[in-house]
């Protein structure tokens, strides 16, 4: 028993010691001054009740402005399940609808009319 | 501002990130380095045995938990709770606001884990459904144990696995989950069979029927709590595990609660949500979508119940050889098929480990949200309990390195006690010559499922 325990001990810090060099924390969100990073910029089609892209994954930094540059044939809004969650609505024709998160995670941008998860931003 | 619309979202708006290939790697090299270490260093005569170990626990603390007047004190918090949750089903809202929905998908499914592994069983001694059964019984002038029958022996665990499955569906594949309609109908077809059952056939019904009951008390065989013949117990979590005794379904209720933990993680990531949403056939059906989830769904958990009966089924159980030559597959596998009953209580450590990563932030941050909402049963802005004005802390967001660092040795960990409890198994079931061999199977198996829970946070 004692010997297992040293040699699982043994590796169990050796492998704490491998990952848990780099305390890298997320630098404070850019929020207030916003120009130390570059816009975003995410194209999103609505067409005859499909849209593109379809759930794909996105990766921003906390804090980056993003534009979801939105063309669509028919008005609608789009659910961003950030925390707190945001709405934004769309109308047709081309419309650039602006947007920055705060808070790392996944954030799922959904369209409700269609029911379909648009694109993942994966905010870190 | 929430709630207006219906979702299949799901409570809780941003998800964890995944966590970082580096740290997923290291966390898979662990569960292999450690599952051969064990199979290699490890003791040779079982260690566990559930007829003596484990001591007796301090007499004040005994005296404390047998006194007539906290048992009643902990019914009574479970009643409460029922009454309210039955209030807020009723009265409430049909908003994502009303508490109804935090309480029955956070604190309810997911807190009970933390609170079966630092207490042991504890929806048995506050399940309102018991506490419901027990007061009829007294009216009655019967006893709430027994019930007019017998409980069939042969049904084991199966109606709990199917009670869980049920839960998990409503959860993770219904799309109207967080309707209060559906909601209220699942807890009412709760409530309705359990006390039927219980009148039936007392409480033994509970302690083998009811999901809720058997999942907590399945997570507090990982606490200090024993008890044997009455006497409340301290003993160490591999010793308490030990004295799971296998029962038929026990290997189906560890595959739905596994299987349906790695299918919500799955149903997130981006390669599933693209081909539920752009493959021609599951998008030209009206029900594709959904029937695609269900099948997902269904397939991870038969997947896993499978995978752990290959796993330990793959054994020599006879010790003066197998006489391949007469006999045929099927006695093969009659012979070995209680094996993987006997080893399902190893699984529970890799369930417990993967659903601390899997939910911890969603307890933490949903579980406040909750505690806020509770204070606001009819969602008319009223502060019953004073937290209506309280904010939910999202520290653990903020930290996601330290979070991946918890849920990889979460993980981790759960494997590690995983491991040891299978190897004790072993050596007390299998034959000699067939002890170290017999354990590589379920090992692969074991190996198997870390890995594909930490690819799963990996990759979701």
């Amino acid at each position: 028993m004692r010997r297992v325990l040293v040699t699982l001990t043994v590796a169990v810090l050796t492998l704490a010691a491998a990952t848990a060099c780099g305390d890298d924390e997320p630098a404070p969100p850019a929020g207030g001054d916003g120009g130390t990073a570059e816009t975003k910029t995410i194209e999103i089609t609505f067409d005859q009740g499909t849209v593109t892209p379809s759930g794909e994954r996105v990766e921003v930094a906390v804090g980056q402005p993003i534009e979801l540059v939105v063309t669509a044939d028919v008005a609608g809004e789009l659910h961003v399940h950030s925390t707190p969650e945001q709405e934004l609505a769309y109308g047709a024709g081309t419309s650039t609808l602006p947007l920055t998160i705060d808070q790392p995670g996944v954030v799922e941008v959904e369209s409700h009319d269609l029911d379909q998860v648009v694109v993942q931003l994966e905010v870190s | 501002m929430l709630g207006q619309w219906v979702s299949a979202h799901g409570l809780g708006g941003a998800k964890d990130l995944p966590i970082p290939t580096e740290l997923a790697i290291a966390g898979a090299v662990a569960a292999l380095t450690v599952s051969f270490t064990v199979l290699a260093v490890a003791w040779r005569t079982p260690r566990y045995d559930a007829a003596t170990s484990g001591r007796p626990a301090p007499a004040f603390l005994a005296r404390l938990v047998d006194a007539p007047a906290f048992r009643l004190a902990l019914r009574a918090i479970g009643l409460l709770g029922f009454a309210y949750v039955a209030m807020v089903a009723v009265l409430g809202e049909d908003l994502l606001t009303n508490p109804v929905f935090g309480m029955f998908y956070v604190w309810w499914w997911v807190g009970l884990v933390p609170l079966s592994l630092l207490f042991g069983p504890v929806w048995r001694s506050i399940s309102p459904v018991r506490s419901i059964n027990e007061l009829f019984a007294r009216v009655a002038g019967t006893d709430p144990e027994r019930g007019m029958f017998d409980y069939p022996a042969r049904l084991g665990y199966w109606p709990a696995a199917v009670g869980l499955f049920a839960f998990v569906w409503m959860e993770l594949v219904y799309p109207y989950s967080t309707e209060l309609g559906p909601v209220r109908l699942w807890l009412a077809a709760y409530v309705a069979i359990m006390l039927i059952g219980g009148a039936v056939f007392g409480n033994t019904f509970y302690e083998r029927a009811d999901p809720f009951e058997v999942y907590s008390s399945l997570v507090a065989r990982l606490s200090l709590w024993g008890r044997r013949d009455g006497v409340l117990l301290v003993r160490s979590p591999l010793a308490n595990l030990d004295s799971l005794q296998p029962a038929p379904g026990l290997v189906a209720v560890v595959a739905v609660l596994f299987g349906s933990t790695g299918f919500d993680s799955f149903k997130e990531s981006p390669p599933w949500v693209r081909f539920v949403q752009t493959n021609g056939w599951v998008t030209s059906h009206d029900n594709g979508p959904n029937l695609a989830n269900n099948v997902a769904l269904l397939v991870f958990c038969v997947g896993v119940g499978l995978v752990l009966a290959i796993g330990t089924m793959l054994t020599g159980v006879e010790d003066d050889g197998d006489g391949a030559g007469r006999s045929g597959p099927l006695r093969w596998v009659r012979r070995r098929l209680h094996l993987p009953a006997q080893f399902a209580h190893s699984i529970v450590p890799i369930i417990v480990g993967y659903i601390v990563a899997h939910y911890l932030t969603y307890l933490i941050e949903v579980g406040q949200a909750t505690l806020i909402q509770v204070s606001d049963p009819f969602s008319r802005g009223d502060d019953w309990f004073g937290t209506g004005d309280w904010s939910v802390n999202y520290w653990f967001s903020y930290h996601p390195t330290l979070l991946a660092n918890i849920k990889v040795g979460a993980v981790v960990l759960g494997h590690v006690v995983a491991v040891v409890a299978a190897h004790d198994r072993a050596i007390r079931l299998l034959p000699r010559r067939h002890q170290l061999t017999g354990q590589l199977s379920l090992l692969v198996a074991m190996v198997g499922f870390t890995i594909g829970g930490l690819y799963l946070l990996f990759a979701a």
